[in-house]
């Protein structure tokens, strides 16, 4: 067992102990699972590089040095052979992609094995922090490892084997690899999309283009919009088109519409007839829309057809052709009348007529439907496709389950941003800290503590601490409330659809709000008065309790101004909605708040008496 | 603009457009820049030695050129960090070095910008103890959720009062003859301290971290060797207005407290240069303007330390990864706030002896990463064409031997001082 980090810079010694020079790299032959060595190159006297086969010359090899079996008049110098890979140059220090681990590393040190006692092969890279401490120093592993092993937690080794290797800077697409050799390209594209994003953007590019078209379509399909759109501005123009047709019409449809204008166009341009026009038709249909999320890849057959012509005419179909779920059945005006199931062609004869063991009840969608209601009738009905047809029931294209599942998530995470919980990609949600979860659930505790420092410190000079302190112990409920106030506008928005014509209109929903904040703010103001015919009498204490009614009679206004505000929040939500943007909930308590804030502020401000806000 | 010259293949109509775009990152810089050991070393400068210091001004503005030059076409042209240059091409163990290096420089930057926070609130009767653990917990959240990019814009709206001291500069009066003839001809004096301010000067110009902000704008933006003219435009507009801001600082100072004989110790002192623009607000708008330019740099500053350490040694990094899946890019970030906020938070600590201890240790470690620096851009295997010309690389050593020269003469008339 040896490593590289301890074989570079060692002398390079002749069979007569002759110094020629000092190690620099090796070379390995790249059609193996554990590469063998096959080249040593050493930079002589003047920083001249040198390469000589291994097999050949070296005699023995260690840590301290590389002893050659002839003397140095006797070495032939050779040249890197096309399929070998250097190991210092093409894989140490660089970024790998780990293709069983699924990530993207770093590599610290190679880990090499002598098989016999000249020959050494590659075991793997090592990308754990043992690398790092033994390029550093050799001793610093030792020390770490043993600090390690005292508190139970021995730092393990990671290596990489070859095998597992995919070496994203460097092409090696002309290099025969061994047939075991898992690259990106043997990866499932969901995979090989999550490693995409993880690149530096210039790498992406690269690693894209080592992709075949197919491996490109369906990675695309899975990356995150905005990453895909950036990848195919830097794809050629023949290329770009190339792996659109390549898509699924409405994977294409959905990328094409994050492009700019003319580029859409010019690509569009330049594709095939057939799958610009499927695309273009999606592209018709809006944001939000069956339409849109449809694929034009459906198969439909005569109504008379045998299950013998259904047969046929599937296994004449493309192999990137959409996974089929249903044959849908068309009159003679091209309408449709009935689905068939893969299972009922299985089980029925070959001469069977098609429209006796078709379903003629069929959930249908029209193409301006809304997403989420095909989605949600694809769930119902437990349906694997839904077919969209025109007015006339033309059939038009389906919704497959895999898209409505799409949508629905969607939907989900849309919802609950709204409803305040923030972004919660299933990735990011669970690791979220405690503190952040609690700051995000009270965060009007964060709002009094900063609204306390403030007001501390602005009235500073002019009013006593403890009047101050007093004043804000009401500035919770104010804060509370117009947090209450967003969540109130949240549900009504989630509950209610604006297009619904049964639900409250706006003037509806603006009477309801200010009526409740009027109710939240007498209450308030109860306390207030409660308070000062029950302890004003104390002429001691006066002065603070001035405070704290000053303090209540804020939060009551602050409530009230809350509540009259919400009709605004509700319309912004719609408005953006209707925008298809996406609005935070979070964002929405935090502007609240702020409000609150500075009502609660002001009110208290002017009642103990004006001037202290201007210093 | 002179942007679309020698680009054949821009239509006139997108360049100005291009040239909006690729603005932004150099002026980020600039005003982060004018950060709170920015503000502290100027007013120093000014306070204790009038115009002498007023020379280094252009000569700093054209290295800074230099260097955010250099680093924006290494991004250009490789399409890599810093950081992972410098690993790919020094190896593990001088990156290490490198890192190091980076790690020290930073966090003593961002203890300088937690003591700007500091100070600037004081201004407004905030004591330490209650500002700190505040602003600390919002940047640490800030850094985190790497959403600091959506209150950029405002907090640099913020630190733009520190245009004021254009205003200012012009409303004292000064002699103008004398100020222009301090910016041509260098002055020196004996004292350490001058030495010492021109180290923290260097340091807090041309800081290691907005090397590395600067390349790493350019690679996140993917931009390419065609991109350069635009990166190179908003490179020297970005270092311009910085130093036109530095230089009124001096100016300001210089013709008000240095007149005065008024030695700055405080954010107070360094306030009443804003005198004869504001009057008694002078406080409130120099504290609001420090507080926000030292709270935009602060949150930005963990985030590029813990992202280039993590670049170079491969652990995953971004403020889309979770503790599980990047623990040491989180841990980074936490502990650096931690450190700077428990150290500014120590009573009765000297908040501008920090700021300008902390441009000092920038000044003497910024040779360091500008030798990798050199090492990487004259390397024409990496950046072919574009790589260093002799004259540039010639500058760029300038700055090293010069800092290098400063630093020997500041500790050895320390030594003597003593």
């Amino acid at each position: 067992m040896i490593y590289l980090s301890q074989l570079l810079g060692n002398p390079v010694l002749d069979a007569s102990g002759e110094k020629l020079g000092a190690v620099s790299d090796l070379g390995i032959a790249t059609g193996e699972v554990f590469p063998r060595v096959t080249s040593l190159a050493f930079t002589g006297p003047g920083k001249t590089p040198f390469m000589i086969s291994w097999r050949k010359y070296v005699e023995s090899f260690g840590e301290d040095e590389i002893r050659l079996g002839v003397v140095a008049t006797d070495v032939r110098f050779s040249y890197l052979q096309p399929d070998e890979v250097l190991l210092a140059r093409d894989i140490l220090n660089k970024q790998i992609v780990d293709t069983r681990g699924m990530r993207v590393v770093r590599v610290n040190d190679l880990k090499l094995s002598d098989t016999s006692s000249t020959q050494l092969r590659l075991l793997g890279a090592e990308v754990g922090a043992r690398g790092i401490l033994r390029s550093i120093s050799p001793a610093l592993e030792r020390i770490a490892t043993r600090i390690g092993r005292v508190f139970g937690k021995p730092i393990p080794e990671r290596i990489i084997a070859w095998s597992y290797m995919d070496l994203v800077e460097r092409d090696l697409s002309n290099v025969k690899l061994s047939v075991s050799h898992k690259t990106l390209d043997d990866m499932h594209p969901a995979d090989v999309a999550d490693i995409i994003e993880q690149l530096d953007p210039r790498l992406r590019g690269r690693v894209f283009a080592q992709l075949d078209d197919e491996q490109r379509a369906d990675a695309m399909a899975e990356l995150e919009e905005d990453k895909a759109a950036e990848i195919m501005g830097d794809l050629s123009e023949a290329e770009a088109s190339r792996m659109l047709s390549a898509m699924d019409p409405d994977d294409a449809a959905d990328l094409v519409g994050e492009l700019s204008y003319e580029k859409a166009e010019k690509l569009l341009r330049i594709m095939g007839v057939e799958d610009a026009a499927a695309i273009r038709q999606l592209l018709g249909y809006r944001d939000g829309t069956a339409g849109r999320i449809m694929t034009s890849e459906a198969v439909s057959l005569p109504e008379a057809g045998s299950v013998a012509d259904a047969v046929e005419r599937l296994r004449g179909l493309e192999e990137s052709f959409e996974t089929v779920r249903y044959l849908y059945l068309v009159d003679e005006d091209g309408r449709l009348s009935g689905a068939v199931t893969l299972n009922a062609l299985l089980v029925n004869e070959p001469s069977a007529r098609l429209a006796d063991i078709a379903a003629v009840d069929l959930v249908t969608a029209s193409p301006e439907d809304d997403q989420e209601d095909v989605a949600e009738s694809i769930s119902k009905y437990n349906l694997l496709a839904l077919p969209v047809v025109d007015d006339e029931g033309k059939l038009l294209g389906i919704v497959t389950v895999d898209d409505a599942l799409d949508v629905l998530e969607e939907e989900h995470a849309e919802d609950l941003q709204i409803a305040g919980a923030g972004r919660s990609n299933s990735s990011t949600g669970e690791g979220s800290h405690s503190l952040l979860w609690l700051l995000r659930r009270e965060l009007w505790f964060f709002f009094w503590i900063v609204g306390v420092a403030i007001m501390a410190g602005v009235s500073g000079g002019s009013v006593p601490l403890v009047n101050t302190l007093l004043a804000s112990s009401a500035l919770p409920i104010a804060l509370i409330l117009a947090d209450d106030s967003v969540s109130y506008v949240t549900n009504f928005f989630l509950e209610n659809d604006s297009d619904d014509e049964d639900s409250p209109s706006m003037l509806g929903f603006a009477i309801k709000s200010i009526g409740l904040g009027v109710i939240f703010g007498a209450i308030v103001f109860l306390i207030v008065s409660g308070f000062n015919s029950v302890v004003f009498a104390d002429a001691d204490g006066a002065e603070l309790v001035r405070a704290l009614l000053a303090g209540f009679s804020g939060a009551a206004i602050s409530t009230i101004a809350s509540f009259v505000l919400s009709p605004i929040y509700l319309a912004i939500l719609r408005y953006r909605d209707r925008r298809n943007e996406e609005t935070s909930g979070y964002v929405l308590s935090l502007v609240a708040m702020g409000i609150a804030l500075a009502t609660f502020a002001l009110v208290a401000a002017t009642i103990t008496g004006p001037g202290i806000i201007l210093v | 603009m002179a942007g679309g010259k020698g680009e054949p293949t821009a239509r006139p109509k997108l360049t100005l457009r291009r040239v909006l775009a690729a603005m932004g990152p150099g002026m980020v810089a600039a005003l982060a820049g004018a950060d709170a050991g920015g503000v502290a070393t100027y007013s120093n400068a000014g306070a204790l030695f009038g115009f002498a210091q007023l020379w280094t001004v252009p000569v700093m503005c054209f290295l800074l050129i230099v260097a955010q030059e250099t680093a924006a076409r290494m991004g250009c042209v490789t399409g890599k960090g810093f950081a992972s240059l410098i690993r790919e091409q020094f190896g593990v163990r001088l990156s290490a070095l490198a890192m190091l290096a980076l790690l020290v420089s930073n966090t003593t930057v961002t203890l300088s910008e937690f003591a700007g926070i500091a100070s600037a609130l004081g201004l407004f009767g905030v004591p330490a103890y209650l500002s700190i653990p505040i602003a600390a917990f919002a940047i640490w959240l800030l850094a985190m959720s790497g959403s600091y990019r959506r209150i950029e814009k405002i907090l640099l709206a913020i630190s733009c009062i520190f245009v004021t001291y254009v205003i200012a500069g012009v409303l004292v009066g000064p002699d103008w003859g004398a100020a222009l003839h301090a910016t041509l001809i260098p002055r020196f004096t004996e004292d350490p301290r001058y030495f010492s301010l021109l180290v923290a000067n260097v340091g807090t110009t041309i800081a290691p971290w907005m090397i590395f902000l600067a390349q790493s704008n350019v690679v996140e933006k993917n931009a390419r060797e065609e991109d350069l003219p635009y990166q190179r435009i908003d490179t020297v507009t970005g270092a311009v207005v910085a130093s036109a801001i530095s230089w009124f600082i001096i100016l300001t100072t210089g013709a008000v407290l240095h007149g005065a004989g008024v030695n700055v110790e405080g954010a107070e002192d360094a306030a009443r240069a804003l005198a004869p623009l504001a009057g008694d607000y002078a406080e409130i708008l120099f504290g609001a303007g420090l507080a926000g330019a030292s709270f935009l740099a602060a949150c930005v500053l963990p985030g590029i330390t813990a992202n280039a350490i993590c670049e170079a040694f491969g652990w995953e990094r971004g403020s889309d990864r979770t503790w599980s899946e990047a623990p040491t890019y989180r841990i980074l970030i936490t502990a650096i706030v931690v450190i700077s906020a428990g150290i500014v938070i120590i009573p009765d600590v000297d908040l501008f002896g920090i700021m300008m201890i902390a441009q000092v240790i920038n000044g003497l470690l910024l040779p360091v990463l500008l030798v990798f620096m050199i090492g990487i851009a004259s390397d024409k295997h990496i950046m072919g064409v574009y790589a260093n010309g002799r004259i540039w690389n010639a500058l760029t050593w300038c700055i090293v031997i010069a800092v290098i020269i400063f630093t020997v003469l500041m500790f050895i008339l320390q030594a003597m001082g003593l």
